[in-house]
Formats: structure tokens, sequence, C-alpha cells
């Protein structure tokens, strides 16, 4: 008896106990413009409050503007409502707020976390993941950190987003199931130190998590912008590793230039691929190893965007000064909406996509799913269609699109409608 | 009971002689066996040969025979067909035969028999052809042959019309296999009705409802229910290549001849008038030269609407056949709908681009990998304008060697060998050959391309 007293009084820090108080359950209904059609879906996630005004800190992948609602439970089981603040699938994450009237109506009580310093984990040490896997509200793991620096780029992972380009992530074994995404990767004394995000499913214990240094900077921008402004040059990096020699360079030096997006700036700028970039706005580049990249990517995020950057480039025996101008960086997805008489759900082509996909410029639509029986799927479109023309209107912008339909729902009458397939052109009809 | 049975059996026999009125089809079977052989070649690839053995039909007294399109895939080189073999029906007594080449109309390829078989072939136009269209219902026959190891031993099916339609070519669709494909097809009474084609994968319904793809490729290889009529057939027989890559061929050079659905044409008031959206014209080429643009809608040839064909899509199949059937040089009118308004446009058709089984390669040993030239197909393929084609496609890479190990696939673009691009296909064989044959160097460097997305590989030389 007085053993089992001594084990509990042994227990968790203070610190960390006050960081349970601070993770909740996120509850989110949001709309999606799949098969020809708005529809709703539910998902449970996690996130953690890291501010007395109760912002709440999650991942991209739970909370989105497609939310509709979102509903949090609190520590202590009360729920409450939620807005959207921002989010930023590019690093996964997303701020909420919680609903501080009715904080105030119903006199409710919350903690906030304190974050503590991704950048002094040490692999083996332990960590905790809290959150709510499977439904499973203040779920607590223990594992160690597996890896301190993990490069992992999907160009589809968050919900269709890309994310992973400008970050590394924190690798752990404390069990990862879903429903634990967003919620926090803590140390002993209740330090956030990550987000937990991802995990190898049907792998064992291999889960991920943005690491608090990427998250705080990250979490400050949404609060003030909503979203977080990115530079983009189009060039995709690959990792130099090994081929120091061939292009007769020290090793640790230089960005290996693997892929140029066509009409980017660096492509205006005249990089190829196979160029190696020395250094940027005079400061010299390591890209030797794929866990560099991101840092490089993210210096390159990090740049004013419409500012002129310096390249030094190294191209065989060459030496080059190139300049590039940098853009907007834009996500491949773009707006979406559903046109329910239609049964037709589209996509704004976004640059990013046309680029990839090397369409002449970025109007027109993608279809993203018709609903069988109705006038879209009658008349042949299918996904990935690219609408380009209603009738004599060409589809620049979504709310082209949009204004036509309103054109159709007050007077239906039969639409000419041209798509493309492959570049290939085709012509249909939506009929009432 | 005995004096019973014995006057059944005898009427039974009256009857049957009662109704043959012809040559008993066993007989005819036995005389058709001679326009069908079998055939058997290898493709010798990069590192291995790929025995292929299929069936064709006898043409003409100088031991002519054709083979189905689909007996030899599109981008195999003539020079790595080899041996070619030709075998009789029940037989295991091999005769040589030459390739003589791929007609780009009907896409049969020929070949030529050596002497000593030709008197046992009776071409299969000698026979008497049918006066009219089989009907649907009617029963056809045909002549199947199983493998080399049960020595292509001849059998009998047969089968009734489910559906005569043009795809563009006047088809008959059986109810089950009919006959071995490319084999010669017949009425009951042993009159020529048609020449079997490679079969639709699955059923005929299925090739029909599918929209936007291809037609579905076949499952049964060794039968087909496919009948081209004898519109098809006859005049064609005599299509024999002028050269091994059957050209000369006509060349149009738009890629994207999309059906225009009969809605569409109410809407624009071309009601009842099959037409074709044309698109994806190549920089460069005959269509584009004669100012014909995106989104015009072909509506006739030469003055002939363009028929209605189901489905809708086979209509681009015929418009593309039609142009197939003139030569290089050849001066087409077409009418067309552009922004609502007809006009006529003549074209001057060119001279086929090179095409993939006529690009110059070279298989590099010790790399592991074979490089072809650039092709305006690969142009098409990669969005690239003509004028901005340069490099290599890889053609061929071997399984474990150092171009797989570095990554390198089949059809990759490569653009620069070791930081050097390569303008043009000899530039590229030469500093390979130079890369090969070079006793110090370990490594080397490949800038590729490949689904627009670019990636510097590196080559290990063992």
């Amino acid at each position: 008896m007085a053993f089992a007293a001594a084990t509990v009084h042994a227990g968790m820090s203070k610190g960390f106990n006050r960081l349970l108080d601070a993770v909740v359950r996120i509850d989110v209904r949001e709309i999606t413009f799949e098969e020809g059609a708005q529809r709703f879906t539910g998902g449970t996630g996690s996130g953690v409050i890291i501010s007395s005004d109760g912002l709440i800190l999650t991942n991209a992948h739970v909370a989105s503007p497609r939310a509709v609602e979102i509903s949090i439970t609190l520590a202590n089981l009360e729920k409450i409502g939620a807005k959207l603040i921002g989010w930023d699938h590019w690093t996964d994450l997303a701020v909420l707020r919680l609903d501080l009237d009715e904080v105030r109506r119903r006199k409710l009580n919350f903690t906030s976390a304190e974050f503590g310093d991704s950048s002094e984990l040490s692999p083996g040490q332990t960590v905790y993941a809290v959150g709510t896997p499977y439904g499973l509200a203040r779920t607590v793991t223990r594992g160690i950190i597996s890896n301190n620096n993990r490069p992992f780029e999907d160009s589809r992972g968050v919900n269709g987003y890309e994310t992973g380009s400008f970050n590394t992530w924190l690798q752990t074994d404390a069990a990862i199931n879903p429903g634990n995404s967003g919620g926090p990767l803590v140390t002993e004394d209740g330090k956030v130190v990550g987000i937990n995000s991802r995990a190898y499913i049907g792998a064992e214990n291999l889960g991920f998590a943005i690491p608090s240094g990427i998250a705080r900077r990250v979490s400050a921008a949404l609060v003030l912008h909503g979203t977080v402004t990115r530079s983009y040059l189009g060039l995709t990096p690959g990792a130099l590793q090994d081929l120091e020699r061939f292009y007769s360079l020290a090793a640790n030096t230089g960005l290996l230039v693997n892929g140029v997006d066509p009409d980017s700036p660096a492509a205006r700028a005249g990089l190829r691929p196979g160029d190696v970039v020395l250094a940027l706005n005079g400061q010299k580049l390591d890209g030797r190893f794929p866990e560099q990249l991101p840092p490089i990517q993210n210096m390159i995020a990090d740049l004013p965007v419409g500012s002129r950057v310096r390249l030094q480039i190294k191209r065989g025996g060459q030496n080059l000064d190139l300049t590039a101008v940098t853009e907007k960086l834009e996500s491949q997805v773009g707006d979406e909406w559903a046109f329910e008489k239609w049964g037709l759900s589209v996509r704004k082509v976004s640059r990013a996509f046309a680029r990839e996909n090397r369409l002449t410029d970025s109007s027109g639509v993608i279809v993203l799913g018709v609903q069988p029986g109705y006038p879209a799927a009658e008349a042949g479109l299918a996904r990935g269609d690219i609408i380009t023309k209603i009738g004599p209107t060409a589809v620049i912008e979504l709310s082209t699109l949009k204004k036509l339909y309103e054109g159709y729902e007050a007077n239906p009458a039969p639409q000419l409608v041209e798509a493309q397939r492959n570049r290939r052109i085709s012509l249909y009809v939506i009929k009432p | 009971m005995t004096f019973l049975r014995r006057f059944f059996l005898f009427t039974l026999l009256a009857v049957v002689v009662g109704t043959v009125h012809a040559t008993p089809l066993v007989d005819l079977f036995n005389e058709r066996l001679k326009s069908v052989v079998a055939v058997e070649f290898f493709i010798q690839d990069e590192i291995e040969r790929h025995p292929v053995s299929v069936q064709g039909t006898v043409v003409d007294k100088e031991g002519t025979i054709i083979l189905p399109g689909a007996a030899i895939l599109p981008g195999v080189p003539p020079g790595q067909l080899k041996d070619f073999k030709v075998y009789r029906p029940g037989s295991i007594e091999p005769s040589n035969a030459t390739y003589l080449g791929q007609d780009a109309l009907t896409g049969w390829h020929f070949l030529r028999v050596e002497e000593k078989l030709r008197s046992q072939l009776v071409p299969v136009g000698s026979y008497d052809a049918i006066k009219t269209d089989p009907v649907l219902s009617e029963e056809l026959w045909g002549i199947g042959l199983r493998n080399k190891d049960e020595d292509f031993m001849p059998y009998f099916l047969s089968a009734r019309v489910a559906l005569i339609t043009k795809l563009p070519q006047k088809t008959a669709i059986l109810a089950t296999e009919v006959a071995g494909p490319g084999l010669p097809v017949f009425n009951t009474a042993g009159q020529l009705a048609g020449l079997t084609q490679t079969s639709f994968g699955q059923n005929f319904l299925l090739f029909s409802h599918s929209q936007n793809a291809a037609p579905i490729l076949l499952v049964n290889v060794e039968e087909s229910s496919v009948v081209w009529l004898l519109d098809e057939v006859l005049p064609n027989l005599n299509r024999i290549p002028k050269t091994v890559t059957g050209r000369p061929i006509s060349w149009f050079g738009a890629y994207g001849m999309q059906p225009m659905d009969p809605e569409v044409a109410k809407l624009l008031k071309l009601e009842n008038q099959p037409g074709v959206v044309l698109s994806d014209l190549l920089e460069g080429s005959p269509a584009e030269r004669a100012g014909l643009k995106e989104r015009d809608i072909v509506l006739a040839l030469d003055g002939q609407p363009l028929p209605r064909l189901k489905p809708d899509r086979v209509v681009g199949g015929y418009l593309g056949q039609e142009l197939l059937r003139h030569a290089p040089g050849d001066v087409v009118t077409l009418t067309i709908s552009r922004d609502g308004a007809r006009q006529d446009i003549k074209v001057t058709l060119g001279d086929e681009p090179k095409m993939v089984r006529e690009a110059d390669r070279h298989y590099f040993e010790r790399v592991g990998f074979t490089v072809r030239e650039f092709l305006a197909t690969d142009g098409i393929a990669n969005r690239i304008k003509p004028s901005e084609q340069q490099g290599v496609v890889v053609q061929f890479v071997k399984p474990g060697g150092p171009g797989a190990s570095a990554g390198l696939r089949p059809d990759d673009w490569v653009r620069e060998i070791d930081g050097e691009e390569m303008k043009t296909y000899e530039q590229a064989t030469k500093k390979l050959t130079e890369i090969e044959a070079g006793k110090i160097r370990h490594e080397f460097v490949l800038l590729v391309s490949r689904g627009g997305e670019t990636s510097v590989l590196r080559v290990k030389l063992n």
C-alpha cells in the first residue's frame, strides 16, 4: 500500500500535469467537393492550447478552410466551439481560437501549454505523445526521439495539398494513431517540443511530429496574417551526395538543381537542371544530404516576394551569376466548388498545376467529380477533364463559372462546354 | 423391336441425305486449310529472345502471307524480327519466310514464304466470295490452330453473327469465337465472308461503353470473334508494303481528333452532321501549315460528309483511316466549321515522321541501356515543339545493369550526358561510346526528364 502510494507521488511533473489540461479533442465537420456534389464529412483530431486567450495549435489536415464546424472538447470534458484563424499545409499546421464569449458566459477554465526548444532534443530522449487516438481522449503514450532531423516531403500529404518541403520532422516511437494528429509531443516536464502529425500506417512505431521551433514561428504568422506567405523560385533541389567529384566541388559545397519548373522565376533567370547553386544572395549553400534541403528551401521561401535573388552558379567548368525575381508560392490545389444542379464539382487550375501539367496557362477548372445521372455526367464529362469554355465564354477563373451557373439557374438552357484531356479538345452539352 | 430400330435408323439416314445439297462442311474445312498457316518467329531484343507464335492467311500464289496487326508490337524495329518459320496445319515441317513489312492502313504484317511450300498453299481470294454481307444470326465458320506441341492441329469453330457495324471498318461481331485471329471466315456454303481481327478484350459491349479510353485489348489471344467483312479485306490483300517500314505513309499531324457528340451538333445547328474536333496540331505539320486551327470541326472530307458511326469516337478513327488511304503529297479538302462558319481548307498531306520502329538506336552493353533518336511522337508526349527537340530517348534498360541501378527507365528523355547538352543522336552515341571505352572513368552523370520532371542520375560503371 505504501509502496503503491509512493509510486503515485513519484509520478509525472507538475508541468506535465498542466500540459495534460491544455490538450483538447477537436471534432471537425467539413465540406468536400468530391463526386459532383457538396458533401459533409467529419473527423476527429487533437490540439493543444498555446495561449491564455484560447489559441489552439493543431494540424492543417485536422482543421482546414473546408471546416464548417469545429468543436473543441477541453480537458475538463466541456465542449466549446472554435474558429479557424489560419492554416499552412506546407508545415501541416493550423491555429484555432476558442469561442471566448462562450468561455466567459459559461465560466469555463482552461490551461495553456508551454513550448520547449525542439533544437535541443537528442535521439534517445524520452518524449510523450498526448491526444485522441481513435477518439480515445487524453491518451498519453511514451517513447523516445528516434531521429530529430527527418526529411519527409509529400506532394499530396495534407488532404491533397503539398507538405514537408520547408521543414524536417521529429521522428518518435511513441505510439501515434489516427486521432493523435495535432496533439503535442512533450518532454517529461510537459514542454511542447512537437506537433504529432503522421505515422506510417502498418509500420511499428514510426511517428512524425513538426518541431516546436517551426510550429512557434508558423503559428505566430498564422495568428497575424491567417497564412504564411512564401517566395517561390521554381527549382527542385537534389542531394549532391557523392556527386561532388563529378562537379569538381569541394565537399559540403553547393546545391544541386535537379529540376527547374517551366516558366518559373528560376527558368526565366536561365537556371538549368544540372546547375549547382554555390551561393544565394552571397550566402554559401550546402545541400549535400537530403536533410539539408528543407532548410535551404525554407531560406528561399523566407525571401520577400518579388525580390531579386543573386544566384552564383556552377555549370560544368563555368561560373555564372544569375538573377531571379521571386514570386509568391502557390499550391497545386486551387479553390473548389460544386455546381449541384449540374452534378459537377471542380477545382481551379492553379499556376502550379498548370506548370506541372504543362498547360498553356492557368485558365480553366479541373473536374473533380460528376454525379451519375446529372447533366454533367450525362454530357460525358469525367474526372480529370479541364473545362476551358462555356458557350463563347472562356472559363478563366472559378468566379466566371459561378456567374455562368447563376445564369443557368435563373434560366436553364443547354450549355456548350469545351473541355480538354491530355490537351485534346472535346465538346459537350450540359442540358437541363 | 430390332426391326423397329432398323427402320428408324433408315428413315433418319434418308432425312440426312435428303437435306445435303452442297459439299459437306468437313470437306470445305479440309480444303480451306490450304489457306491458313501457323507462323513462328522471335523478337531479338538487347539481351533476350521472345518467341512469338501467330497465325496467318495466304493471299497470293507468290507465298505472301498476312498476319494481324497485333502480332507485332508497334515499336519493334524490323531488324529485331528474326527467323520467320511457316507451318501448315497439322505439320511441324518448317519453311522459311521473309518479313515484308506492315501496311499502315490495315495494320497487317506481310510475309513471303520460301518457294518449296508455295505449291501446297491456296490464296484465300481464290474461293468464291459471298455476294452480300452476312445477315444477323447467320452462321459463319472458321479454323483454329492448336500450338506447336500439338502439331498446329486444326480444329473447327463456328458462330452466329451478333452485330454488323463500322468501327470504322465494316465489322461483324460474332456471338462467340469463330476462327484464330488473322484467319479467314466462311459461310456454310464455303464462300469467303471476311478475315478475323484480333479480338476485343472481354466483349464488344465493354468496347462500346468505354468513353474516353482506347479499345480494350484482347483476352483470348488464340481465337477471335471479330471479323472484317470483304469490303475491308479483298481490296487490301495486295497492299504489300513497298518497304519494310511500310512507307510511304501519309501524315496529317493533328493528334486530337475528338468526335462531336450529337447533342453538340444540335446546339451548334449542325444537326445530323457528324464531326471531328481538331486539337493538338503539331507545329509544322501538314494540318498546321494548311491553316487548320485547334477547335476546328471537320464535317466533310473531299466533299463527302463524315458518316454517322457508333460509338461516336469511331468517327475520329474513320477520318484517320481515310487520310491514310492517301499518299504523301495528295491534296485533300476538309470542310470545317470555325466560329459557326463553314469553310473549305485544302491540306497537302506530308510524310509520316520517323516512327519508333524506324528510329536509329544503339545498345550500350557496359552501361546497360539503349538510346534512340528523339522523334516527333516523343515531342508530343513531352509537349515539346519540334523546334525545341533534342537529346535521345531511352528505349531499353537492362535489368540490374548500371543504368537500371542509377534509376534510369525506358522512355526517359536524356538531355545531358556528363553535363554536356546532347543536341543530336550522333552526339549522344559518340559520347556514350567514349564513356564505354574509357578505362579510367567509373561513373558518369545523366540529366533526364521524365513526365516533365528532370533529375540528375549518376551511373556507376562496374
